[in-house]
């Protein structure tokens, strides 16, 4: 079995919790901070967290605005961000290919 | 990594991409207020009568510009409560797919609010039709939902075929104006407080 794919996993994506964000933002324009607090069921420290550092690897991009005079948090992917989530869907497939491809 | 737990991992993505499309806000209380509406708006005719083909698609169509706007403003508020954003993605798609059922179904009332001679004949077809072209805007919409939308829609693709085709029966006679709002109190008002109750008691949050 060849290692490359497995070897070539973004260690940041790869992170479970990080792994549902860019999930959820892949399959829509862009979700509130809520939304995501929600639906995965995090706290708002564990989710600030991580998507700081999904942020920080440009990954994410994190809009602040108000609507009807409250805070409203909404998070996207950044191009590069899409890139590797396709990337890292692409390495798993593989790993998944491999292991059918062994009798 | 183990080849197992790569498909796991793709089976949980895929799970929450599809999670994160879906339209999320409660539907119970949509309901619940379209079904009030609709009861209301079908007992009004009987007291103070709306006779007569204009009559009855202006009421009736008016009647549906309400409930969109008691919709959208119930819709709304569930948003703000919530710190989302009203107009998501989901909202949209679900937007999109109920459209042109319920354009169609608001132009083919033109032909009666116009008073046209043939219009006056056949003011009970409006009912059903009606029936059959919402049925199909819910049955669109729940493909971005997670309830029993479709399951809803197609019960009115079929109540308003079984209409059509009672009052088509030859062995029956053209209904009178009446019946046609009896029609619409039963199919609107009581479907959406029924649907409404149901969701009530089994709706979970997202």
């Amino acid at each position: 079995m060849n290692p490359e794919p497995f070897l070539q996993l973004d260690r940041v994506i790869h992170e479970k919790v990080r792994l549902a964000i860019m999930s959820m933002l892949a399959a829509s324009p862009d979700l509130s901070f809520t939304e995501l607090r929600e639906t995965l069921h995090l706290t708002d420290g564990n989710l600030t967290s991580h998507l700081r550092t999904l942020q920080e690897s440009g990954y994410l991009a994190v809009t602040k605005a108000y609507q009807d005079s409250r805070p409203l948090t909404t998070c996207s992917l950044t191009p590069s961000g899409r890139k590797a989530f396709a990337d890292h869907l692409g390495r798993l497939e593989e790993i998944v290919r491999q292991a059918r491809l062994i009798p | 990594m183990d080849p197992r737990e790569a498909l796991d991992e793709l089976g949980t993505i895929r799970l929450l991409m599809e999670r994160s499309a879906l339209y999320r806000r409660a539907l119970s209380p949509i309901c619940l207020a379209i079904g009030v509406l609709g009861t209301v708006a079908a007992a009004i005719p009987q007291l103070a009568v709306i006779n007569g083909a204009k009559g009855f698609a202006g009421w009736w169509l008016g009647t549906a510009a309400l409930a969109l706007a008691l919709a959208f403003t119930i819709a709304r508020r569930q948003a703000m409560g919530a710190a989302e954003a009203f107009w998501s993605p989901p909202t949209r798609r679900v937007t999109e797919a109920v459209l042109p059922p319920l354009a169609a179904g608001a132009l083919l009332a033109v032909p009666f609010l116009l008073g046209e001679d043939w219009a006056l004949r056949v003011t009970w077809l409006l009912p059903a039709l009606w029936m059959i072209l919402y049925g199909c805007a819910l049955h669109a919409a729940g493909f971005f939902m997670r309830r029993g939308i479709r399951l809803f829609g197609w019960t009115y693709i079929l109540g308003g075929s079984g209409l059509l085709l009672w009052w088509t029966c030859p062995l029956n006679q053209f209904p009178p104006v009446a019946h046609s709002h009896l029609a619409m109190g039963l199919g609107f008002g009581g479907g959406h407080l029924a649907y409404g109750l149901y969701l009530h008691f089994t709706e979970k949050d997202a």
